[in-house]
């Protein structure tokens, strides 16, 4: 492992100025990926500093127009059994605990959750693989080589990787924001907005820049927010990232759709949200199956397989489909 | 009340759950340094410059060995042998040349392990790339007829191919099965610890502490007597550890030339590719029959892919050598082909898990083309001689398997129309395999000492591959000696201790617990000689054979007499009495010996995802006499848990362009969590073969992991009306 240096963070002005000033400065929170990262040198920082200790980071709350504001230190485990949680959104609480393992979840952070780096077995391996998210320039082996478990939206020729974050998705279909603390201050940024597509800099994963220090996740009111499900398809039972997720909220008019909101995992760079499926599926029954499928088939016209991966298309739809049925079930 | 046939738990289950159980890496060496692997880039090529300047200038480096400065060695010994086993002819530091990917190409020596790594990532490296050779559809017909391994590469008996052609019901398929590696939770380690007397000390995580030494002592030079080898306790070693691997022999020689002790342990990601893995097989199975379901004749080939430098087969047509009778004949052959990886060895089953997947699949497809039930079916082709030698099996249990099993899982409920059963929006499969499995007969010496206090101590030099050994050794010393199983201290993993055979072939109980009950027994014969001769001749002259050991006594009941060990060595004066075992088999008897299972699965697939869930499994199994039913239970349940990853996930891909293995970590190569086991229903069969052993026992651990893949592929086909003729069964196979 490179060797790095350890200080904690006192307060988030300091440790924001610190994270601007030093390229070579990572955050760390609770770790369970950034050392993963280190020991196969995707990531090679010289300073860890830990934001554990920051204060008033680790709180829940429900703001005024019943949505909540999560803390970014959070841990999994605690978002996941919180009661306002469950019952307002319980597609993030389905969406947490569908992910990594109790251990993780006691250690991992909100905000750690989100910047999680993709799984691709070339980007991951322990040696320096061809992979432009690595190293820039250096080719995507995952193109043209094995590509099962990559995306089939969004993908360009440099990268061709998913987002890993099942919570990512959740907060994408309930249009969450990211409260981030820069260098002027406090501002949002829409979770659709968050994170990036490939395109030729697949090296930046979303759009924080040096000195950014998330400090919560704020999902506002939504209507829909009850009547949500995660539905996660995975090789096996537990402990596994996606093949291929669905995050899906409803309001109903009596049998029919009143709107909806519809985001996948495991499809492409960043949390997929159907919108064209959104505003098809508004209107339809719940009992029509075929109708529903048809709605839904509407998001996938630009879907683009690769060489391993052409059966995604089919089973993200009927993935959909099925959570679209349960979500609308509890509305 | 005897000690074996009891459910006792395992002497060191708590050491291992509390960490006192000191693995091989946890023992810590005065003074030792600590040794990394810098590997290739690519796979097939050779180095042009190794630029070692700044790593040798890094903090805490000692030394950078590459094939320019490491010490040569003498070539791996042909032909290979069990006694001396090296895991891979090629040795890397050796030369330029580059065989296969992540190959090492430098040792880097350094005060810390993390200075040692860090150190390697600073060594630049140029190449001279070729394009890698890798195994697939492309490279199938570069196969060729290996020379004979282990068993002879072909058979042939009667003539199969017209059996198979005059019959009225004839099948044909491809099966395949994909590229595995061991993943033994604990990593490969060693530490080398040169004394100055020349006399080397080797921690390692082997299989086989005398293989290893003679070995290193062939491979090396170094006199078999100044080595000692030590493997007390092994956290997974399913074959992977049974054979010396290069990493073991550089290390040794970096120990030697540092004149320091050398720590070293493999990552995760170097476990791919550096020691073992097994290889994917492509087989092809021609199968005639009666409309009754009659085998007529058998064909069975397949192809594996091995190292550029080695010939390894998997023997994956072994299985249909014996496994069912067939009227007109059976045939068999095995070829490889060689391509740019690390050389393939034996993995938990290997030869027969991937062979009775193509067998036993083939078995359900005549099942339904002749109309017959599975179970049935092999009930009419079951045999009690062996189809390839002509011999009659020393047991078997094969019917008691499937009449068991059957009963126990609920088999005369099964309706056998693909998609019949249901639950809920779930289809429901049920499927089931039978499986025959190799019993290995091999030599061994055993010491047992009775002491003064009443205990005794079995010494012996085999090894806890996280089986029970220390317990079951225990059970059978005890019974011999007629004490109390808590009574007998065990010591094994030591080759100062009297020579055994590798704990490997699912041969340990059978073959080192047989020396041990020799040598429990020539204690207890000394102790009964100095009852009947010895000071005061307690039993007067007796005849021995009247004499009966229990409870710590010696009892003659016709004289009414009796005496305690305790008594009898304190009347002696002596301190302790020492028996040795000397267990010799012959390798091949009158008898065909293996052991036999039938299993069966059900299974709950979601006809909309292709997701395949095992909902009930049922095992019985014929290993002989079990001498301990819970560790016993906990080797089959592992075995079957090893295959539902063979079934259902486990698959190490290779990049086509690059050559080399992915995902070489649990992240990405997928084994079964809890969650994707349920309750394991085990039953035991068999009976006493003396045939097999002289304990009664024939080999467990392996045969559990046989025939779960084609079980559930079964099962799967049963449920779906899809037959997946490759594995591992992905989602998209069955969408």
């Amino acid at each position: 492992m490179h060797p790095f240096t350890y200080s904690r963070a006192a307060d988030p002005a300091a440790a924001i100025a610190a994270h601007a000033q030093d390229p070579r400065l990572a955050f760390i929170a609770g770790g369970t990926d950034l050392l993963g990262l280190m020991k196969d040198r995707e990531a090679i920082p010289d300073r860890l500093l830990d934001i554990n200790g920051l204060p008033h980071m680790a709180r829940i709350e429900v703001l005024r127009d019943g949505g909540v504001r999560i803390g970014a230190l959070a841990r999994m485990s605690d978002v996941a059994a919180d009661e306002e949680i469950r019952r307002r959104f319980p597609v993030i609480a389905e969406s947490l605990l569908f992910a990594a393992s109790g251990q993780l979840r006691n250690m991992a952070s909100m905000g750690g959750n989100i910047m999680q780096r993709t799984r691709c077995a070339y980007f991951r391996d322990e040696d320096d693989l061809p992979c432009n998210k690595r190293k820039p320039g250096s080719g995507c082996a995952a193109r043209y080589g094995l590509n099962r478990l990559h995306a089939i939206f969004g993908w360009s020729d440099e990268c061709v990787a998913t987002h890993p974050s099942d919570l990512a998705v959740a907060l994408s279909a309930l249009d969450a924001e990211v409260v981030v603390r820069g260098r002027n201050g406090d501002r949002t940024i829409s979770f659709t907005e968050f994170h990036r597509l490939p395109g030729n800099t697949p090296n930046r994963d979303n759009v924080l820049d040096r000195g950014d220090l998330i400090v919560a996740i704020e999902v506002p009111h939504r209507i829909e927010g009850r009547a949500s499900h995660y539905l996660k398809l995975r090789d096996r039972e537990s402990y596994e990232f996606a093949l291929v997720s669905a995050a899906v909220a409803v309001a109903t008019n009596g049998s029919r759709i009143g709107s909806v909101r519809l985001a996948m995992g495991g499809v492409a760079h960043k949390p997929w949200r159907l919108t064209a499926a959104e505003s098809a599926l508004r209107g339809v029954s719940l009992d029509d199956v075929q109708a529903l499928r048809t709605a839904i088939a509407t998001s996938f016209v630009d879907a683009r397989p690769l060489a391993h991966n052409s059966f995604k298309i089919e089973l993200a739809q009927r993935v959909a489909l099925r959570a679209v049925q349960i979500a609308g079930a509890r509305a | 009340m005897n000690a074996v046939g009891q459910p006792l738990s395992r002497f060191d289950g708590r050491l291992k759950v509390t960490g006192a159980a000191r693995y091989t890496a946890d023992i810590s060496i005065q003074g030792a340094v600590h040794a990394s692997f810098v590997s290739s880039s690519i796979a097939h090529g050779r180095t042009t410059a190794i630029d070692t300047t700044a790593a040798e200038k890094a903090p805490g480096v000692l030394a950078v060995f590459t094939h320019r400065n490491m010490l040569l060695m003498n070539p791996t010994p042909k032909p290979w042998s069990h006694l001396h086993p090296h895991g891979q002819s090629y040795l890397p530091l050796q030369d330029d040349k580059i065989l296969y990917a992540d190959q090492p190409i430098a040792l880097v020596v350094a005060g810390t392990l993390a200075q040692a790594a860090y150190a390697g990532t600073l060594v630049r490296t140029d190449y001279e790339v070729q394009p890698p050779v890798v195994f697939g559809s492309q490279t199938l017909k570069d196969a060729v007829q290996p020379p004979q391994f282990l068993w002879p590469v072909s058979s042939s008996v009667g003539n199969a191919d017209a059996a198979i052609s005059a019959s009225p019901v004839r099948m044909k398929q491809t099966y395949s099965t994909s590229d595995r590696h061991h993943n033994q939770m604990e990593p490969h380690a060693t530490t080398a610890i040169w004394d100055g007397d020349g006399t080397l000390t080797l921690y390692e995580t082997t299989q086989h502490i005398f293989g290893c030494r003679d070995l290193v002592s062939i491979v090396l030079g170094i006199p078999p007597e100044k080595i000692n080898v030590v493997s007390q306790f092994l956290g997974g070693g399913f074959g992977g550890k049974a054979y010396v691997w290069p990493h073991t022999l550089l290390t040794i020689l970096a120990a030697k030339v540092l004149r320091r002790p050398v720590r070293f342990q493999l990552t995760r990601a170097q476990m791919y590719s550096m020691a073992g893995h097994q290889a994917a097989s492509v087989q092809t199975i021609a199968l005639g029959a009666t409309i009754e379901g009659r085998l007529n004749g058998i064909r069975h080939d397949s192809i594996s892919p091995t190292a550029v430098s080695d010939n390894y087969i998997e023997y994956a047509a072994l299985c249909a050598r014996s496994l069912w009778s067939a009227t007109g004949g059976i045939a068999t052959n095995h070829k490889i082909v060689h391509v740019n990886r690390n050389t393939p060895t034996a993995l938990r089953a290997p030869h027969e898990a991937l062979g009775h997947f193509a067998l036993e699949s083939a078995m359900d497809e005549l099942a339904y083309a002749t109309g017959v039930d599975p179970v049935q079916l092999r009930m009419l082709n079951d045999t009690e001689v062996d189809p390839d030698t002509g011999r009659p099996f020393s047991s078997r249990a094969m019917r008691r398997c499937l009449i068991d099993g059957a009963a126990r899982f609920g088999w005369e409920k099964r309706t056998p129309e693909p998609g019949s059963m249901r639950r809920g929006r779930y289809l429901l499969g049920q499927g089931m395999a039978g499986a025959i499995y190799t019993h290995w007969r091999w030599p061994g010496r055993a010491r047992v000492t009775l002491n003064r206090d009443g205990s005794a101590l079995v010494e012996l030099g085999t090894h806890e591959i996280g089986t029970g050994t220390y317990t079951v050794m225990q059970q059978v010393a005890a019974d011999a000696l007629g004490l109390p199983s808590q009574k007998v201290t065990v010591r094994i993993g030591d080759a100062r201790l009297p020579q055994s055979h590798a704990s490997i072939g699912s041969a340990t109980m059978a073959n080192a617990g047989a020396s041990v009950m020799l040598a429990a027994k020539a204690a207890r014969d000394k102790a009964i000689e100095l009852a009947c001769s010895g000071r005061g001749a307690l039993f007067g002259d007796a005849n021995i054979d009247d004499v009966i050991v229990r409870d710590g006594r010696l009892v003659h009941a016709k004289k009414n007499l009796e005496v305690t060990y305790v008594d009898l060595l304190a009347r002696n004066n002596l301190p302790s009495l020492t028996g040795d075992g000397n267990y010799e088999p012959s390798p091949e008897g009158a008898k065909a010996v293996f052991s036999f299972s039938a299993v069966f699965a059900e299974v709950i697939v979601d006809p909309d995802f292709g997701v395949v869930r095992l909902s009930r499994f049922v095992g019985a199994y014929d290993c002989g006499q079990v001498i301990n039913p819970k560790t016993a239970r906990s080797q089959a349940i592992g075995g079957i848990i090893w295959g539902i990853g063979q079934a259902l996930l486990e698959q190490s891909e290779t990049d086509p362009a690059l050559g080399r293995f992915l995902h070489r970590n649990y992240s990405g190569y997928l084994v079964p969590t809890s969650a994707d086991v349920p309750k394991l229903d085990v039953v035991f069969v068999g009976q006493f073969d003396e045939e097999a052993s002289p304990i009664g026992a024939k080999g467990l651990g392996e045969l559990t992991a046989v025939s779960v893949a084609p079980a559930i592929a079964n099962a799967v086909y049963h449920a779906t009306g899809k037959r997946v003729r490759d594995l591992p069964i992905t989602i998209e196979k069955l969408l």
